[in-house]
């Protein structure tokens, strides 16, 4: 049982049909994505192919770690490199809960090229610094700098303000620590993810900036979602942009406020929605929202959805390729328990065959 | 002449692009030339002349009758001229402005004057976020011209400005004048979290002090310097305040110190 036009069971090849019907005729339609780099890929064929609009699933929190890129740009090693030659390493506020045990391998490890096999550790605190989501991680070798009265990006931007020599009117625990050591290092290293929003993002890579005058200095990015990240390297090397992205014109736009999903749908400017999970997640319920379509792990029809396909998940029920910032590129995964289940890119070339009668050219 | 009005006709059911309905793109045309123009931006575009009723002969002197939160681009790139909107516009109104006025008697969406060189804007309402600020991927925002916002104004109102005023005449939202280069931010009302985060140089005078100001800016006391009175009165005289703002000797903050450190920020009342 994989397929369902509202309630009702059906064939995969009818829902498939009445899926393709929907494309075709929407006049604007939003595709909501979360699959490994395959699936993504065929989406965004699949986007371009019926002028839809796409971002991720987690679009809200990516924006901003997008928009670093985008918008600031910055100083970015992998974590391969951070292991081997980093003598400093800065956290610079909590961490997901997904990168803690890089951050345990890194704490266990030595740098075999810099520092005389030595590296200290310092971790930026503030007021309410849980924006990373999830349990705190605490270093047992850090030194903690920062302040209970001010939030982690007044902090970098008192750091930042001491390391220049200039004044700032607050003081904080360790400062003097992390200034010397800091003087010393030879290839200082800030871990960051998205801290809390991106003025907070820019005062750290203009740190890094200020520093890279007289010495090397880098940033480890933690993506907030590896897979939501592989999507992002994927519609940037297809499109040129990173999601939030439209082909409603017949060429990709990236507008980061224009092409908000959420808020098409909420503005009622979509009026069909594709959403597409390999997690357990179903789309958000919402009244008088546009029809939905849904490809999803679960065993049932998503409530309210005009058609719902099963999908399968890469890495448990068939093969596939993800990013992953532990090695900071593309890795496959091969399926922990193969079944039957179609995967995203299976299903979109079923969609591009009822829509144009040919296969998808990837 | 009268002047080139467009009447909506209805809600439209998707964005529009206004940008191609500006004086200088419009000057010489006939009304059924520009009926013709592509303002939709769905995949089955709709045409001006689907959405408006086009009347009036003056394409200096643009009005529209009529406003709506998903008409976009309102004003681009315009040189010379005037546009009046009789409503709400959507995002970005006066992108990349080099002259002529542009009022809106609504609200504004977001990045209204993004990137704007020249000339002047002027909001009845509320805009969003981003007044004068740059798209996704620009270095700069607002490069010259004045922002008049008579309602209250979003977060990050002139990001990365180099040049020109903005107004916001009932306050706005956190981080304004985010690593502003240059230019004056003037607010009355409540300012939000972090005003002039990142800021290298240009000012922003306030009426009150801020609630939350980074602790890197510093506090220089109150100052006797010209600049206050001049400014006032040019406020004045620009018919956007009809009192003085900062007074003879208002309290100064000198930032932001994590860059450069040559802004500052003033206001009248501690």
């Amino acid at each position: 049982m994989v397929a369902w036009i509202g309630s009702r069971t059906v064939p995969l090849s009818a829902a498939i049909e009445q899926v393709a019907k929907l494309l075709a005729t929407s006049r604007c339609p939003v595709f909501s994505l979360d699959s490994d780099i395959h699936g993504c890929r065929s989406l965004i064929a699949l986007a371009e192919r019926v002028g839809a609009t796409y971002d991720h699933v987690n679009g809200r929190d990516l924006v901003h770690e997008v928009a670093l890129h985008t918008d600031i740009g910055g100083f970015f090693a992998t974590a391969t490199e951070v292991r081997r030659r980093a003598d400093l390493i800065v956290v610079g506020g909590d961490l997901p809960t997904a990168h803690h045990d890089l951050l345990l391998s890194l704490a266990a490890s030595k740098p075999d090229l810099s520092g005389g096999g030595r590296r200290r550790w310092f971790q930026i605190n503030g007021k309410a610094a849980s924006a990373g989501g999830g349990r705190p991680l605490r270093l047992p070798k850090a030194v903690e700098v920062g302040s209970p009265d001010y939030p982690v990006d007044a902090v970098l931007g008192i750091l930042r303000a001491s390391l220049a020599a200039r004044k700032a009117s607050a003081a904080l625990a360790n400062a003097d620590a992390f200034l010397s050591a800091m003087a010393k290092a030879r290839f200082p290293v800030f871990v960051c993810s998205h801290l809390t929003d991106v003025p907070s993002l820019a005062m750290l890579q203009g740190m890094l900036a200020d520093i890279n005058k007289t010495q090397r200095a880098t940033a480890l990015f933690l993506p907030a979602d590896d897979d939501a990240w592989g999507m992002v390297l994927a519609s940037t090397w297809m499109t040129g942009f990173p999601p939030r992205t439209g082909f409603s014109t017949g060429s990709p736009v990236y507008d980061p406020w224009l092409c908000d999903v959420d808020r098409m749908i909420a503005q009622k400017e979509a009026d069909l929605h594709l959403w597409v999970s390999e997690r357990d997640e179903a789309p958000p319920a919402r009244r008088g929202g546009p029809p939905t379509i849904a490809l999803v792990r679960g065993e049932r029809p998503v409530a309210g959805a005009a058609a719902t396909i099963r999908i399968g998940k890469a890495g448990l029920d068939h093969d596939g390729v993800v990013y992953a910032s532990r090695i900071g590129t593309l890795r496959s995964v091969a399926a922990t328990t193969p079944s039957d289940l179609p995967s995203v890119r299976t299903i979109v070339s079923h969609l591009q065959h009822a829509l144009t009668g040919k296969d998808m050219p990837c | 002449m009268t002047p080139l009005t467009f009447t909506l006709r209805n809600e439209p059911e998707e964005r529009l692009d206004l940008s191609g309905l500006t004086p200088d793109r419009l000057a010489g045309m006939t009304p059924a030339e520009i009926a013709k123009l592509r303002v939709g931006t769905s995949r089955r575009p709709v045409a001006a002349g689907d959405i408006f009723k086009i009347t009036g002969t003056d394409a200096s002197n643009i009005v529209f009758s009529g406003g709506s939160g998903r008409f976009d681009r309102v004003g681009t790139e315009m040189t010379a001229g005037r546009i009046r909107v009789a409503g709400d516009v959507g995002a970005r109104a006066g992108r990349r402005m080099a002259g002529g006025l542009l009022k809106i008697e609504g609200k504004a969406g977001v990045q209204a004057g993004s990137s704007m060189k020249n000339g002047r804007i002027e909001i009845d309402g509320d805009a969003g976020e981003g007044v004068g600020g740059p798209m996704a991927g620009e270095i700069h925002g607002m490069s010259g011209g004045l922002v008049i916002v008579r309602g209250k104004a979003g977060d990050r109102a002139g990001e990365r400005m180099r040049r020109g005023i903005i107004a916001l005449l009932k306050g706005c939202g956190d981080h304004a004048g985010l690593g502003m280069i240059a230019g004056t931010i003037v607010a009355t009302g409540r300012v939000g979290r972090y005003p002039g985060h990142l800021m290298k140089r240009g000012s922003l005078l306030f009426d009150l002090k801020p609630a939350e100001l980074s602790p890197t800016f510093v506090d220089c006391g109150r100052v006797e310097i010209a600049f206050p009175a001049l400014f006032d009165r040019y406020l004045m005289e620009e018919g956007i305040l009809d009192r003085p703002l900062l007074g003879p000797r208002p309290f100064r903050f000198g930032g932001d110190n994590a860059v450069l450190g040559k802004g500052e920020i003033m206001f009248a009342r501690g």
